[in-house]
């Protein structure tokens, strides 16, 4: 499994869209607390993009590389090796790689610019949602035989979670207003993994606000030693589940 | 001989050092009551121990100096120390043992229907309340360090209590762990300043049917609500700064039916609510920031005339909300930081107009668990699309001339940067001042962080870390 790990991260480290996915974060976090001047602003800005492209990026580049390196799959599936050596080298190089380019492309500047605890949290999220994303897409890319297919459901997906997830709990939270809806919001909120995410790092940017009447809800909660077990334990799930199915259909799966 | 003769009485504890000052030694001897009695008016009273010999009464015009570990002990019996005569001073003094008592106003110090009384320097510890002072005209009351007792708010009172006084001085004390830290009701024509009122359980100060009083440089932090101004006239509020007033009804400042009010030059940070405007007419508030907070401003619809002007909204979750749709108030040449326009004519104001009501403010008005979709993509793309048509947000909440820049503030905080996790040399690549140099950045000279920790230029702080070292 080292030894896939190894060939496969030395793959990644030459490939040109692990490169671009670091510069891109670094410009755009760069970009945001030079033009910004107030580095409270640009993180509150930076909180909106790593939400919404962290996942796409970490989705789209997984699915697509499984599919390239699909002929370097099956020629080491023809050797004495482990299906799963196989897979786990091949998703830890990719957890790998672009977990460090992240830590490049948007840590190097949080560090730089303002090393508060949000920008920890933020970080740190950012980091979960990666490996949350590349587990999902390297489980889609298992799934669909297609790449244009695989790419397509990939693309759902994040919008899935990124927009239509939001906008559906949203126009359930208006329309069952009159009802107690108040023990479903926390769980509904907390299941997505970008809102949970992204609840982790309001509750750090927002804090003033989340102590108020409408924020306590979900601060007592997700606040709480408890709560942030608890999300720890949904986001650890969110990368297990994904992963084990894939281990599961890349064993069975004829190459 | 005279010499002799001080030590003869020194050795009797009350000793007649001067014709008009006495010596008080607790312990053996005469009590301090019965000295008090007989001294003559203007007299000086020198104390030294602890007395514990019960409530203390000052009818006459004496000074009360504490000497050398000098503490009034009341014993739990009634008011520790009662005065009830013009023109006393209480100097130096630590007072405690008061009785705790809803029923009759218990309190460490006491002052009733007289003049001229002077407070000063005095620690006030546990007692109910602390300073209570009932009909006096021209207090002082200065430097004084009132510590309470955290408990529920049925068992506890007020730190600094005034009622039915005019023109006092309030003046560098510091008050902890009351239910109001300093509370005002019928008290006209009185200045509160440089005070610090932190962690009591209802308002830093609270003002109710008191009118023309000026509060100045106090510090207000962690109260319940920082400060709440009801049903006064003629408030000034000037250079206080409003910190971490956090909970559900938790406000920076609370203003409810309140007219002709100054709010100017205030900082408003990290409070769930900046500032409540509950049914007031005729504010004005002017060049305060507002910084970091859940909501900055709350402006209910039944505000009239209030105006708005030279404020900075920046970093909070939310600028101004509001309850209904009329708003018969004026913003104008404020510092939002979510103002997205231009200035094409370089007068240093937009030339589009700010709406500072957002579509997603209404969306939490309406329904709060929506709270939770704050800074989500789906919200912010509402509320872009309600700024460019407005159909939700009321026509009248915008302000015409935005400013480009925040205000340089006339009273700045002496604020720190706090201290980076590694040297900045070491990336000077990142540093803005390297794309200032390039040309590339839009940042001005002064607003580069090594500036700023000379003054708070109130752009340039990271997250948390400000930290004011003034009083």
């Amino acid at each position: 499994m080292l030894k896939v790990f190894k060939y496969t991260l030395i793959d990644l480290a030459r490939n040109r869209f692990v490169l671009g996915y670091a510069l891109l974060m670094l410009l755009v976090a760069q970009g945001l607390f030079v033009l910004e001047g107030d580095p409270t602003k640009a993180l509150l800005s930076l909180v909106q993009v790593v939400m919404a492209l962290v996942p796409l990026i970490a989705l789209v580049f997984t699915v697509v590389y499984m599919y390239d390196t699909l002929e370097f799959t099956q020629l080491l599936a023809v050797q004495p090796i482990r299906r799963s050596a196989i897979l786990g080298g091949q998703l830890l190089a990719l957890a790998a790689a672009l977990l460090l380019a992240q830590a490049i492309g948007l840590g190097l500047p949080l560090l730089v610019h303002s090393p508060t605890v949000a920008a920890l949290v933020l970080s740190l999220s950012g980091s979960v949602l990666v490996l949350v994303f590349a587990a999902l897409g390297a489980l889609i890319a298992l799934k669909q035989r297609e790449k244009a297919r695989g790419v397509g459901v990939a693309l759902a997906i994040w919008f899935l979670f990124v927009l239509v997830y939001d906008a559906l709990l949203m126009w359930g939270m208006f329309t069952l207003s009159d009802y107690p809806i108040e023990p479903f919001v926390v769980p509904l909120a907390g299941i997505n993994p970008i809102d949970l995410a992204r609840i982790m790092v309001m509750l750090q940017v927002d804090l003033a606000a989340m102590m108020g009447y409408s924020g306590a809800i979900y601060k007592n909660f997700f606040g709480s030693v408890g709560g942030t077990f608890a999300a720890a334990l949904i986001l650890a799930l969110w990368v297990a589940v994904p992963v084990l199915f894939a281990f599961r259909v890349f064993r069975q799966k004829d190459l | 001989m005279r010499e002799l003769l001080i030590l003869l009485l020194a050795c009797l504890n009350v000793a007649h050092v001067d014709a008009r000052t006495w010596r008080y030694r607790s312990g053996d001897g005469a009590s301090l009551q019965t000295v008090i009695n007989g001294t003559a008016a203007g007299d000086t009273v020198l104390v030294e121990g602890t007395v514990s010999e019960g409530s203390i009464r000052v009818d006459r015009p004496l000074v009360l100096l504490g000497g050398a570990d000098a503490v009034i002990d009341g014993g739990g019996e009634n008011d520790a120390l009662l005065i009830t005569a013009d023109h006393v001073t209480v100097k130096g003094f630590t007072i405690r043992g008061s009785r705790r008592s809803n029923l009759d106003d218990m309190s460490g110090i006491k002052v009733n229907e007289c003049r001229g009384v002077v407070i000063a320097d005095n620690f006030i510890d546990k007692c109910f309340f602390a300073i209570y002072l009932s009909g006096v005209k021209d207090a002082l009351i200065e430097g004084n360090t009132v510590l309470g007792e955290p408990g529920e708010e049925d068992h506890m009172a007020n730190g600094i209590h005034l009622w039915k006084c005019s023109k006092a001085t309030i003046r560098n004390n510091r008050i902890e762990h009351h239910r109001d830290g300093i509370y005002f009701e019928f008290v006209t024509d009185s200045h509160i300043t440089g005070n610090t009122s932190l962690h009591n359980l209802r308002y830093g100060l609270h003002f109710m049917f008191s009118h023309r009083d000026a509060y100045e440089d106090n510090h207000f932090e962690d109260n319940g609500a920082g400060v709440a101004v009801m049903f006064s006239k003629e408030i000034a509020m000037r250079r206080n700064r409003f910190l971490a007033n956090r909970g559900a009804s938790a406000y920076g400042l609370l203003l409810k039916e309140i007219n002709d009010g100054e709010i100017e030059d205030n900082t408003f940070q990290d409070n769930t609510t900046g500032i409540m405007i509950d049914g007031c007419n005729r504010i004005n508030v002017r060049d305060n920031e507002f910084r970091l907070n859940g909501w900055a401003l709350r402006l209910f619809a039944n505000a009239l005339d209030c105006d708005f002007q030279g404020n900075t909204f920046a970093g909070n979750t939310f600028d101004v909300s509001t309850n209904g749709s009329l708003i018969p108030n004026t913003m104008s040449g404020n510092y939002w930081d979510r103002y997205a326009g231009y200035d094409l004519d370089r007068d240093g104001h937009g030339d589009v107009p700010h709406r500072p009501l957002g579509f997603f403010t209404l969306l939490v008005e309406m329904q709060p668990y929506a709270m939770v979709f704050s800074r989500s993509l789906f919200v912010s793309l509402l509320d872009r699309a309600e700024r460019l048509i407005p159909s939700l947000t009321p026509e009248s909440m915008k302000d015409d001339r935005p400013l480009m820049r925040p205000p340089v503030r006339k009273s700045q905080a002496v604020a720190v940067v706090n201290k980076r996790l590694f040297p900045r040399s070491a990336f000077v690549f990142f540093h803005p001042s390297f794309f200032n140099q390039a040309g590339m950045g839009q940042n001005e000279k002064w607003r580069t962080p090594e500036h700023s920790v000379v003054l708070g230029h109130p752009c340039i702080f990271p997250l948390g870390g400000l930290q004011n070292t003034h009083g």
